[in-house]
């Protein structure tokens, strides 16, 4: 079903491409291309779905418990600036610390920064809608006096940190391509969260919590803890995946190290009904999708900001055909 | 079952039809795609010179834009350029905007380069990293880095304009008016911290009663805050304001009319903004730079042993305009001022960024 | 420093606040009837771009304010009945359709802005704006004068808003039906209140409003549209409702505490001899959210229904 919602919302995309002067039927092969022609082309997108998919996968841990967690971009910051301390102050320990010490550095800093959000919900029942939106500014603008500041490269340079020590490097596995271990990290993590959210007890707490708090609470269920939990692990993988950003791709803490992923990765976890291991899909298609709008402005000069748009009607015609679900099938069989 | 039946085909089919769409129409496009670019090329630009006859040796060149190249700023600098050397050159031009993040620096630098680009433009200091990277994979692609020094022997060359140089002459004018100035920066970067620098060194050197007030805005996008910061340096005395601020910067202009003090454009002729009050822009023809350098490079002429600096040494890449509708023009006495000004940068009798700590 | 001066940059702060305020005043009463019903927005960052830049756009091929305006209207009622038509008829995740607004909104605006002035000249980009209107005698008033009656037609309409829309919550019957539609939907629609007319209504609104709070910036601050012009003022907003606690009074008090923190932060790099990081002013606000949240210990009145679609 999600098949047809994305080629509906390429058929609207369509007309808006064509309305605006551009043929889309030969943009859309050329994003195509931008996505999936090579080996090259398609690595760049796992790279581009990686961030998405840990966030994503986080961020349904916490939807399912009932918590609406706008704060994934501000963890992801967060994360990013611990992994890039630890990265340029550790850098003479050997690789096979320093890396571990890195993305636990970022995941643990990821997830305080959400138990911060979490705490001022369970202890002061401030609404984490705003808690964790003012969070994600402080996190950005935190970082942004960081960069030009304490942990500026020199007084006088740009707005980026010294380069973290090559220890702290991600190794890649299919060169040429930049494709690191931090996608295999990834989807490690989906797959995690998938098994505790659905495969244990604590899961089953968290999932009581999200659809009846109430109703937990009278049957023993902790709420409280249960809310703290998914808030940490949810900014652990946030921040693993600032971690990541910085030990895979970039090697240093730039103002704007992130474009934004922490509000798509809420879309990338809704689209597939918070579900942990499915984000890796929908992780993938706002990759590709992404990519390929880069090769369409190259090749076509189609604004690539399109794509956000894009992505949303993608959002909407999911929502519209997972609730029409039933009517579809209805009419198909019936015939 | 036979409801799941029904839905597993019509699954299958869509997905068919969906994976066959692009399949089908990909090897027509591949021929079809740089003819309609230059299609698309000539009806923007109807000056442009005739497309590149011969297909194999057109100069390509490809830009990696950190924002919108309609910015009326530092992004369409880099793209006037590009549209120049379309005109001029007859090269075949590309852009891709791609925000300020630089994890996806790499993978576009990587796209011009494998499809055979002669030159590719980096246009900020975030992206010399990745250009540095890619470039040791294709030498025979020239790598242009803005707002950097880089230079190491390599196929990347840092490209660097003097904003000092250009806002130490709007300190000349406004100091030789005023007492205070305005100045209205983006965020806090080098190019955008020399240009503050100048601007104070420049009043000072007219009027030793100069000084500026300085804020940030922390983006490039927040037209409404460039605006009320304008106002609060009017408020303190500000009787010259200039942004250095991108698209913001036009709140700027607007917090000037509205106060009925002069203001100073930045980037280009500024003029439009505000007709009366703007008495003076400075103009950053980057593009012209640009073009100078595509022209050695294509021309094979480039000699490439040195990062490259762009000031007011090249008066028809920097430069001051003046307003001459504008409700009080500048003297031509103040004019003079800056002209010599001008010939004592390009001397290097003055430093306009004197005093600054490197 | 002397008083005089003192007094006067006091005045020119607080003349910044309200304007400054203006634009989260217009988003966050709309999202207070939004709430009040039961619906949650968060799309309201994208719904400003829609805004700001449908009356932007029509401005200047017009030349007409009105014009402008009504098409920023236009194109909140559109937003609001199409973000209806997704959570209250297709019941679909709220959360979800707010975020897909918020792609839509920046993807759409920045892509036709994009198509309609690629030119690059600059006479068509800047638009006659609302002027701003002094009254007469009043705005002569020491001190006062410049902050409360020297200000643009878009910020005094403020003044009328938040009464109106308090008097209209509390003293209305449709303000009752909202409220209950909010509280107890099941209880409402028993009574025979329409939920699903009254969540349209209030839903439409709110992106009404929010719309025109994204024109103000494009139309009556700044005096034409620039990518991404909302600079995140949708999401002060959503903070705006709850600081507020879901009243009108409220909203306004705590748009009126972000833009006097705004104002603050500008003025105070503005003024010479500052040391301080500017980071560390920008941050302010955000904290003083946070700060505020936390004293009032959740005596929220957040509606009960929130967020939850309606099931007959």
């Amino acid at each position: 079903m999600p098949v047809i919602a994305i080629v509906v919302a390429l058929l609207v995309s369509a007309v808006v491409l064509l309305v605006a002067g551009y043929d889309p039927l030969e943009a859309y092969p050329i994003m195509w291309k931008g996505a999936f022609s090579d080996q090259r082309t398609f690595s760049e997108v796992l790279l581009k779905a990686t961030p998405l998919i840990l966030l994503g996968a986080g961020l349904s841990l916490t939807f399912r418990c009932g918590i609406v967690n706008l704060g994934a971009e501000g963890q992801f910051y967060a994360g990013s600036v611990v992994a890039t301390l630890i990265g340029i102050n550790f850098a003479n320990l050997p690789s096979y610390l320093l890396i571990p010490l890195v993305l636990l550095g970022g995941a643990l800093s990821g997830a305080l920064w959400a138990m911060l959000a979490g705490y001022l919900k369970v202890r002061f029942n401030a609404s984490e809608v705003v808690t964790t939106i003012m969070l994600n500014y402080v996190a950005i603008i935190f970082t942004g006096y960081l960069v030009t500041g304490p942990m500026q490269e020199s007084k006088v340079g740009f707005p980026q940190t010294a380069q973290i020590g090559e220890a702290a490097w991600l190794p890649r596995f299919l060169p040429p391509t930049r494709l690191h271990i931090g996608f295999l990290i990834a989807l490690l993590v989906a797959l995690l969260i998938y098994i505790l959210l659905f495969k244990t007890s604590t899961g089953y707490g968290i999932r009581a919590v999200g659809i009846n708090a109430e109703a937990a609470r009278y049957a023993g269920i902790n709420v409280r803890r249960n809310i703290l939990l998914a808030m940490a692990i949810s900014g652990g993988a946030a921040g693993l995946g600032g971690a990541i950003e910085v030990t895979g791709l970039t090697y240093r803490l730039f103002q704007m190290i992130s474009p934004g992923y922490g509000f798509d990765a809420i879309a990338v976890s809704l689209l597939v009904n918070n579900n942990p291991i499915a984000t890796v899909l929908s992780g993938i298609l706002f990759g590709a999708l992404r990519s390929g709008s880069e090769m369409m402005q190259m090749n076509l000069k189609v604004p690539s900001v399109l794509v956000s748009a894009i992505q949303g009607i993608v959002i909407l015609s999911v929502v519209a055909f997972s609730v029409y679900r039933d009517k579809i099938l209805k009419w198909f069989t019936e015939r | 079952m036979k409801r799941l039946l029904t839905l597993t085909t019509v699954i299958l089919l869509v997905a068919m039809v969906s994976a066959c769409t692009p399949a089908a129409t990909e090897a027509p496009t591949d021929v079809e795609a740089p003819a309609a670019t230059e299609a698309l090329a000539a009806t923007e630009v109807p000056a442009a010179t005739e497309a590149p006859a011969a297909e194999e040796d057109t100069f390509k060149v490809g830009l990696l834009s950190p924002g919108p190249v309609n910015d009326q700023g530092w992004n369409q600098t880099a793209y006037d350029g590009l549209v120049l050397m379309e005109q001029e050159l007859g090269a075949e031009i590309s852009y891709v905007e791609l925000g300020e993040s630089p994890s996806d620096f790499e993978k576009a630098f990587r796209d011009y380069a494998s499809q055979g680009y002669d030159m590719v433009l980096g246009h900020g200091f975030q992206f010399q990293d990745s250009a540095v990277k890619v470039a040791a994979e294709y030498p025979d692609t020239k790598f242009f880095v803005s707002s950097s020094y880089y230079y190491e022997g390599t196929n990347v060359y840092g490209i660097n304009t003097r904003s000092d140089q250009a806002y130490y002459l709007l300190g000349v004018i406004a100091g030789s008016y005023g007492d205070k100035g305005g100045y209205v920066g983006g965020v806090e970067i080098p190019p955008i911290k020399e240009g503050e620098v100048g601007f104070i060194n420049g009043g000072l050197s007219v009027n030793p009663n100069w000084s500026v007030s300085v804020a940030y805005l922390g983006n490039w996008t927040d037209v409404a805050a460039a605006k009320e910061a304008a106002l609060s340096m009017i408020d303190e005395g500000a009787t010259f304001v200039t942004p250095n601020a991108n698209i913001a910067g036009n709140g700027v202009y607007q917090a000037a009319v509205e106060k009925d003090v002069w203001a100073l454009g930045s980037f280009g002729d500024q003029t439009a903004q505000a007709p009366e009050n703007i008495v003076a822009s400075y103009v950053l023809n980057y593009g012209r730079g640009l073009v100078n350098i595509a022209r050695e490079v294509k021309e094979g002429t480039f000699q490439g042993d040195s990062n490259i600096l762009l000031g007011v040494e090249s008066p028809d890449v920097m430069y001051i305009s003046y307003n001459e509708g504008a409700k009080e023009v500048v003297s031509q006495e103040v004019r003079d001022k800056v002209a010599a000004a001008i010939e004592g940068l390009v001397s290097g009798e003055i430093d306009a960024m004197a005093g600054y700590e490197q | 420093m002397d008083i005089l001066l003192l007094v006067s940059i006091a005045q020119s702060i607080l003349a910044a606040t309200w304007r400054m305020a203006t634009p989260l005043i217009y988003t966050a009463i709309g999202e207070i009837f939004t709430e009040r019903s039961g619906v949650i927005n968060i799309g309201l960052e994208g719904i400003m771009l829609i805004g700001a830049l449908s009356g932007y756009v029509v401005t200047s091929y017009t030349d007409s304010l009105f014009l402008g305006i009504s098409s920023a209207v236009l194109s909140g009622i559109i937003s609001g009945l199409l973000f209806s038509l997704f959570t209250v008829t297709i019941k679909a995740n709220q959360i979800v359709v707010g975020a897909a607004f918020n792609m839509i909104g920046t993807g759409l605006t920045g892509f036709i802005y994009r198509t309609l002035y690629s030119g690059g000249s600059t006479d068509k980009l800047v638009l006659d704006t609302f002027p701003s209107i002094k009254i007469p005698l009043l705005s002569d008033i020491p001190f006062f004068g410049e902050i409360l009656f020297q200000q643009n037609l878009m910020v005094y309409a403020t003044v009328v808003l938040v009464p109106l829309a308090a008097f209209i919550l509390s003293k209305t019957a449709f303000g009752l039906y909202v409220k209950a539609v909010g509280e107890h939907p099941k209880a409402a629609d028993t009574s025979g209140i329409n939920v699903t007319l009254i969540r349209y209504i209030s839903t439409t609104i709110g992106a009404t409003l929010a719309a025109l709070g994204g024109a103000y910036l494009s139309m009556a601050h700044a005096n034409q549209f620039v990518e991404g012009i909302a600079t995140g003022r949708g999401f002060i907003a959503l903070a705006v409702v709850v600081f507020g606690r879901w009243s009108p009074w409220g909203a306004m008090g705590a748009s009126l505490l972000f833009g006097v923190f705004y104002a603050l932060q500008l003025r105070l790099q503005a003024m010479s001899g500052n040391v301080i990081p500017y980071q560390f002013l920008q941050v302010l606000p955000y904290l003083a959210t946070l700060i505020v949240l936390v004293s009032l210990k959740g005596r929220g009145a957040e509606p009960k229904a929130l967020g939850k679609p309606y099931k007959a």
